[in-house]
């Protein structure tokens, strides 16, 4: 039960530390706020969205995305969100970390 | 006003007033994307529905944190300088009221009820010092934590160097310690002088009764006043200035002796003029202190000229040493200067 918790905390820090990579690499097309949470967890990255919109905001005070109101379809007013220039370039130095990281750490796992 | 209404408002009440509408305006877009895929599914809306969206959600105070971050009335950075200060102030308070504690019961005679009547007294009046200057650094620290820039802070760390460990400190960089406990003690001067003036004076005990001289400023004091809290405003403005810049240069040495110059005037103008405390014999009358009234009223009205005095030679010193500094400086910093 202790050990459960432990591990329970850590997966958590761990998503929080990739989340910004996850959030940027599926914005690359506008998504509102529901439909990247949608989007994520279709492709098994669960997340909060008591972590997801601050994280949006505070990507975008950084200037890696864009967003706006709109009124689509529904006509409902939503915010949409989209990479930035910069968060593109952000986003593709980010990957290549990613890359050496995942190596490195299934050389020390195995 | 429905649940979905009430929960945002409830969330509203603990985000800042800044953003507050922006993200009230996204979570309600959220929970009403949320709602339409749930009617999608179970059918049409109903109060269960709603309620269990909402407990999802989460509690109002919670998603407004997730927002908003830690708060601080004293953030980490300053915490460690309004400690020192806290300490410094607390320990003299305690010096204080033990050396008037010790007076009081020398006083006194020593049995029962009367010793601890004096007791009592000098705890009581301990005790509302204490909190009144603790409340005064706390508003001094809160209102710098809201004045100094963060990006300071973060500089001063990002620049360390292990070097500076063995070599003489940067005579350019501005010490933030100096300049905030300068800062807490002319505000601390500015609220006594302006607000209290009654507190001004010395205090002891007469048998078990505590007596407080307090020697009336004069008219010429007050005359003078205005001028003072001028150049206190000035010094604590340009102080905050020193702080956000984080660096001396050439115009703000000058501009420091510019101060310095204007308050040595004041200070000779001050001395030259009539006496700023007003001392009688008569204050005294019924006192100890009568014997030797005559004396104790001319060392009483001699005070403010030697304080006087003393901040003429010391600013003197000072800005003898910055007019030196001056010459023998740099053209400029190597530092950049930090916005």
């Amino acid at each position: 039960m202790e050990n459960d918790e432990l591990v329970q905390n850590m997966l958590l820090e761990l998503r929080r530390g990739v989340l910004s990579i996850a959030v940027l690499s599926q914005l690359s097309r506008e998504e509102y706020g529901y439909s990247l949470l949608k989007a994520l967890s279709d492709k098994g990255m669960e997340i909060d969205q008591s972590t997801l919109y601050p994280l949006l905001r505070r990507l975008e005070s950084q200037g890696l995305l864009q967003s706006e109101w709109r009124i689509a379809d529904e006509a409902r007013p939503r915010r949409y969100y989209v990479i930035s220039t910069q968060g593109r370039a952000v986003l593709s130095k980010l990957k290549r970390e990613w890359s050496a990281m995942a190596e490195t750490m299934k050389q020390l796992l195995s | 006003m429905n649940l979905i209404d009430k929960y945002i408002a409830e969330v509203g009440k603990y985000l800042p007033r800044r953003n507050r509408a922006d993200i009230e305006a996204e979570i309600r877009s959220t929970l009403e994307d949320m709602l339409e895929e749930r009617k999608q599914a179970e059918g049409p809306e109903n109060e269960a529905m709603i309620l269990e969206l909402l407990k999802e959600y989460g509690p109002p105070r919670k998603v407004a944190e997730s927002y908003v971050g830690p708060r601080y009335l004293i953030g980490p950075r300053i915490y460690p300088i309004f400690e020192m200060v806290t300490r410094i102030v607390l320990a003299v308070l305690f010096a204080v009221a033990l050396a008037g504690l010790g007076i009081a019961l020398a006083r006194s005679s020593v049995t029962g009820p009367e010793f601890l009547k004096t007791v009592g007294e000098s705890a009581l009046g301990f005790l509302s010092g204490l909190i009144t200057a603790f409340g005064n650094i706390v508003l001094v620290f809160a209102i710098l934590e809201r004045v100094l820039p963060a990006k300071e802070f973060e500089k001063e760390t990002e620049d360390w160097n292990p070097a500076e460990l063995a070599s003489e400190p940067d005579p350019d960089r501005v010490s933030f310690g100096e300049q905030i406990v300068g800062i807490f003690f002319l505000v601390l001067f500015l609220v006594i002088f302006n607000l209290y003036p009654g507190v001004v004076g010395f205090g002891f005990f007469n048998k078990s009764d505590w007596v407080f001289i307090s020697p009336v400023l004069t008219e010429a004091f007050f005359s003078y006043l205005p001028w003072i809290n001028i150049l206190v405003l000035l010094q604590i403005g340009f102080s905050v200035y020193l702080l956000r810049q984080g660096v001396w240069n050439k115009g703000l040495r000058i501009l420091n002796i510019v101060l310095e110059l204007a308050g040595i005037a004041l200070a000779v103008v001050m001395l030259r003029g009539p006496s700023l405390v007003a001392l009688t014999p008569e204050q005294l009358a019924g006192t100890p202190l009568a014997e030797a009234a005559q004396v104790f009223t001319r060392i009483g009205n001699l005070i403010p000229s030697l304080v006087l005095t003393i901040v003429v030679i010391v600013s003197s010193v000072e800005v003898a040493q910055m007019v030196y500094h001056l010459m023998k400086s740099r053209p400029s910093s190597t530092y950049p200067v930090m916005k």
